[in-house]
């Protein structure tokens, strides 16, 4: 970098830098306020607290509504992606490598759950749910499978998205040698294309898992009485109070996803990905 | 229908028909409801009428609310864009061996969900909150300062929920433009403002678009962040839309609500789009 020439300069640089430091602490500050108050010993929020404990790690194992909410969100984001991988994947194949006409309405499509207010898809398929309900006689609100699919939607935008980008970075050449040399299309895909676009596809589950695990807006309307999901709980909780038992579970949320970030750093790494 | 066609189409049929499926069918659905009648105790009336969306459009209450949702979007949509900016500059043009650690800081924040933020500002908002505990420790108050249930909360909360996503979108622009012709100004004694203003700014606008579309379509949407921070007295769209069809059970009203919101997101984005394209000719 090139050094002040004279005391504006330096003013400069060194609002820049604070800048930079300040936008990282701020989105950095309430996840580190979250974890501190986890370790107080004090059940009321005071500072400076009394002490530290860490005995609302203890005590989570008694909390059914989250380790409930835990459990449904984790199934309904597993399934969600996987199903939102195998269909986008062949999906961005034909949008980066064929020809066809109609090929942007489709692409917009695709992107397009992200674009529509989280609240109003939720709001359009408790409607559409409740309606095949009294249709059909079959729970469709409160249903993991109707969940899940509800969460497949918003996981395509990002599997579309990081997959054709890893696409359009692959050079043709290449699957065009492999196919000229006699390898099959389905070869080709298989052997050739889908191994070089593989940090993509990580990228792609990662950020699937992740949207749909933390989803609010979309299954506040889809859960039936007495069922949950972990951001559904901590909502919940947050509405009547704050406390080191809530901390705890939101640290723990923190924990699990950090782990799973930095295990898809040592695969692929992040600044590659995202 | 050629072969390429008809491959085409199969890979193509999976991931469109769901996206038609739970998305086109379900709002397509919704919109008719929209223009339903509601008669309290009767639930939902057959008709064809537009009186749900005169109602949003007679009514100061919902009007306020759309406007509070407008404003506090537009603002926070600034916010980020300046916040974050300089954070993405860096990301961009940084060779430490820490930056997958900076990455991290962005993702991980930007993973661990709304709620999970909102709580960490209300650690630091509350009566007996953290900002209170040092400004009374300094002795700059003695009595607590209100923060939390304020306009100024929400305000906050949201920047710090969209500022990741805005730095991110920024970041994999800024690392696209070559950084030569930056050092070639340097080089040749431009002022680093200037660099940035002439050189660097021009080319990052198509990014500066994208991230201000999604944070605007963002907090336009925010749902938990008013809910936990701004209180009952604050009203986003959001939460109001939530309300009418899941307490009220008004699908007609609930309903309409939720194209206004969504038409008046759209039209703004679309606005923004064709302004800058037309301005800068992206």
């Amino acid at each position: 970098m090139v050094r002040g020439r004279n005391a504006g300069e330096r003013a400069g640089r060194a609002v820049y830098n604070l800048a930079v430091a300040g936008g990282f602490v701020f989105m950095v500050l309430p996840i580190l306020l979250v974890l501190w108050l986890s370790l107080f010993s004090n059940e009321i929020l005071t500072f400076p607290p009394d002490g530290y404990s860490l005995r609302w790690y203890q005590g989570l194992l008694g909390q059914q509504q989250f380790i409930a909410g835990f459990l449904t969100s984790l199934q309904v984001a597993v399934l969600a992606t996987v199903l939102g991988l195998l269909v986008s994947v062949p999906a961005s194949l034909a949008l980066t490598r064929l020809e066809f006409r109609g090929r942007q309405a489709i692409l917009q499509l695709l992107l397009a759950p992200l674009v529509v207010p989280a609240i109003v898809i939720g709001t359009s398929l408790y409607v559409l749910f409740v309606e095949i309900e009294i249709a059909t006689d079959l729970p469709a609100v409160g249903s993991v499978v109707g969940l899940s699919l509800a969460h497949v939607l918003i996981t395509i935008p990002w599997c579309v998205r990081l997959v054709t980008a890893n696409l359009i970075g692959v050079n043709p050449a290449i699957e065009e040698a492999a196919a000229s040399l006699g390898a099959r299309p389905a070869t080709v895909v298989f052997k050739v294309t889908l191994p070089l676009i593989w940090p993509g596809i990580v990228a792609a589950g990662l950020f699937g898992f992740v949207t749909s695990f933390g989803n609010l807006e979309i299954s506040l309307f889809l859960i039936a009485p007495g069922q949950t999901t972990l951001p559904i709980a901590i909502l919940q909780y947050l509405a009547w109070k704050i406390d080191p038992t809530i901390a705890a579970v939101s640290a723990m949320q923190i924990l699990v996803i950090a782990a799973g970030l930095l295990i898809t750093d040592r695969f692929v790494s992040l600044s590659r990905v995202v | 229908m050629t072969r390429r066609g008809l491959s085409a189409a199969a890979l193509l049929a999976p991931a469109t028909l769901l996206v038609v499926a739970t998305l086109v069918a379900p709002l397509v659905l919704l919109f008719r409801y929209s223009l339903n009648r509601f008669v309290p105790g009767e639930f939902m009336v057959e008709a064809v009428t537009a009186a749900n969306y005169i109602k949003f459009f007679t009514d100061p209450y919902y009007l306020a609310v759309l406007g509070t949702t407008l404003w506090v979007s537009l603002l926070v949509t600034v916010i980020c864009l300046v916040a974050g900016f300089p954070a993405a500059l860096f990301l961009a043009r940084t060779r430490t061996r820490f930056k997958s650690l900076l990455i991290l800081a962005v993702v991980l924040p930007l993973f661990v969900g709304n709620a999970v933020r909102a709580a960490g500002w209300m650690v630091a908002f509350g009566q007996k909150g953290v900002i209170n505990a040092i400004l009374g420790g300094l002795g700059l108050i003695t009595t607590p300062i209100e923060i939390m249930y304020t306009t100024t909360a929400v305000i906050i909360g949201i920047v710090a929920v969209n500022l990741p996503f805005v730095v991110l979108t920024l970041q994999s622009v800024l690392e696209g433009i070559d950084p030569a012709p930056e050092e070639a100004a340097l080089s040749l004694g431009a002022r680093p403002f200037a660099t940035w203003w002439l050189v660097t700014l021009p080319q990052a606008v198509p990014g500066v678009l994208a991230a201000g579309v999604l944070c605007f379509i963002l907090a336009m949407n925010a749902y938990a962040t008013p809910v936990l921070l701004g209180g009952p007295s604050f009203q986003m769209m959001a939460p109001v839309v939530a309300n009418e069809i899941l307490q009220q059970s008004n699908w007609p009203f609930g309903g309409a609500l939720s194209f206004v919101l969504m038409a008046v997101t759209l039209t703004l984005t679309a606005a923004a789009n064709l302004i800058v394209a037309r301005r800068y000719r992206v």
